[in-house]
């Protein structure tokens, strides 16, 4: 049976240690999201996420053009090579 | 990423491309749907292949004489055949007299341009830990993958960032688009409503911020602190670097494979120079929707 006093005793049922917790970890994560970066780590973070010029992918003359590659595969009497891609193959696919 | 690290990574292939093919890489969303002159020619290429219901993907690799006749298409990218097949289509290739394709006036919605005065910033992501150990050298590519991606800022951005503020279209460009992991393939991204807060500032040279993003049920989250440098002269940005980091959880259904719970994620923003063709490629979020990306 539901009394219009049921919330309230649900609340006081409710663990205070259990409240602790949940109060220090979210104190605790929003502690951690919070946390600034650093120059030193922006400077090691930025160089980490540079690509490596000598990847063997990056070393193919891509176009992106298929026209352009048609025109030049005509003058070069050359086949053209076509990566196709959901997304573009030299962005995030 | 995967045929970055796989096929074209092959000596082979890779020599093959530099010498006796003319390689070009596209997004095929637009050149399906193109109504123009380029839209045409890959068109009359792919439907000689499997994939020939222009409604769907016709993602693969495919080898065509410049008259647009299909000398091979493959969706497998097995590195040993691929190479095969490219061997095998230079053999049967023979070079036929083509007349000039007139590029006329190109679909606007799929040529997209940078905004004029604009800039291009390079963004990079990777996931700096969370991946369980593997020997599975497919897995192994994602899980060590650097994405790649293009921002674009319009010319008044430019301006004003130039004299020290961050343009709020430019914040939420950024966490919507760009604060994303595109690290194993094409992301979901975050709608205007799941930026939860955002705040980025320009003190004495210094971009810093913080960002918290999180869709409704909370399966996708992200938050980070920004730290950057931008330097700027006679009234242009000369330097914009910027690194986001932070916990990132779930996936998106092009995106599977996550590292389980939070995981780090880094992302890297710098000026493009134009000495890498990626720098023309526009960005993901801005497929056939500018307008959308860039009021």
């Amino acid at each position: 049976m539901t009394t219009g006093k049921e919330p309230t005793m649900r609340r006081s049922t409710t663990p205070r240690s259990t409240l602790l917790l949940a109060l220090a970890g979210l104190f605790l994560s929003q502690s951690a999201a919070a946390e600034p970066l650093t120059e030193k780590q922006f400077l090691a973070l930025h160089k980490q996420l540079q690509p490596a010029e000598d990847e063997p992918w990056r070393t193919i003359p891509w176009n992106i053009s298929l026209l352009d590659a048609r025109r030049q595969a005509a003058q070069q009497k050359k086949p053209l090579f076509i990566w196709a891609m959901d997304g573009h193959p030299l962005g995030c696919t | 990423m995967l045929d970055r690290a796989s096929t074209f990574a092959r000596k082979g292939i890779v020599q093959l491309l530099q010498t006796r093919f003319v390689p070009v890489a596209i997004d095929q969303a637009y050149q399906r749907r193109q109504k123009d002159a380029e839209g045409e020619f890959y068109r009359k290429i792919a439907g000689q292949g499997p994939r020939n219901n222009f409604k769907g993907t016709t993602q693969g690799f495919y080898a065509a004489g410049p008259d647009g006749k299909l000398l091979f298409y493959n969706n497998n990218r097995n590195p040993e055949r691929v190479e095969g097949l490219m061997r095998k289509a230079l053999r049967n290739f023979r070079p036929t007299a083509t007349t000039a394709i007139a590029r006329g006036k190109p679909d606007a919605r799929y040529n997209p341009v940078p905004p004029k005065g604009g800039l291009v910033v390079r963004v990079r992501a990777k996931i700096l830990s969370g991946y369980p150990e593997t020997t599975d050298p497919w897995k192994r590519i994602f899980q060590t993958a650097v994405s790649r991606d293009n921002l674009w800022i319009s010319k008044n951005e430019h301006a004003a960032l130039a004299s020290g503020s961050v343009p709020k279209t430019v914040q939420q460009r950024i966490a919507r688009y760009h604060l994303v992991d595109n690290t194993r393939g094409e992301p979901p991204m975050w709608k205007a409503n799941e930026i939860r807060h955002l705040d980025m500032k320009i003190t004495r040279g210094k971009l810093t911020g913080t960002v918290r993003l999180a869709t409704a049920s909370g399966d996708r989250t992200y938050e980070a602190d920004l730290y950057g440098v931008v330097k700027t002269s006679a009234g242009k940005v000369t330097q914009f670097d910027l690194v986001a980091k932070g916990n990132f959880s779930g996936e998106g259904t092009y995106t599977r494979g996550a590292p389980k719970g939070k995981f780090p994620l880094a992302i890297a923003f710098s000026l493009a120079d134009g000495r890498d063709t990626a720098d023309a490629v526009p960005p993901q979020a801005s497929r056939g929707w500018v307008r959308g990306y860039i009021k």
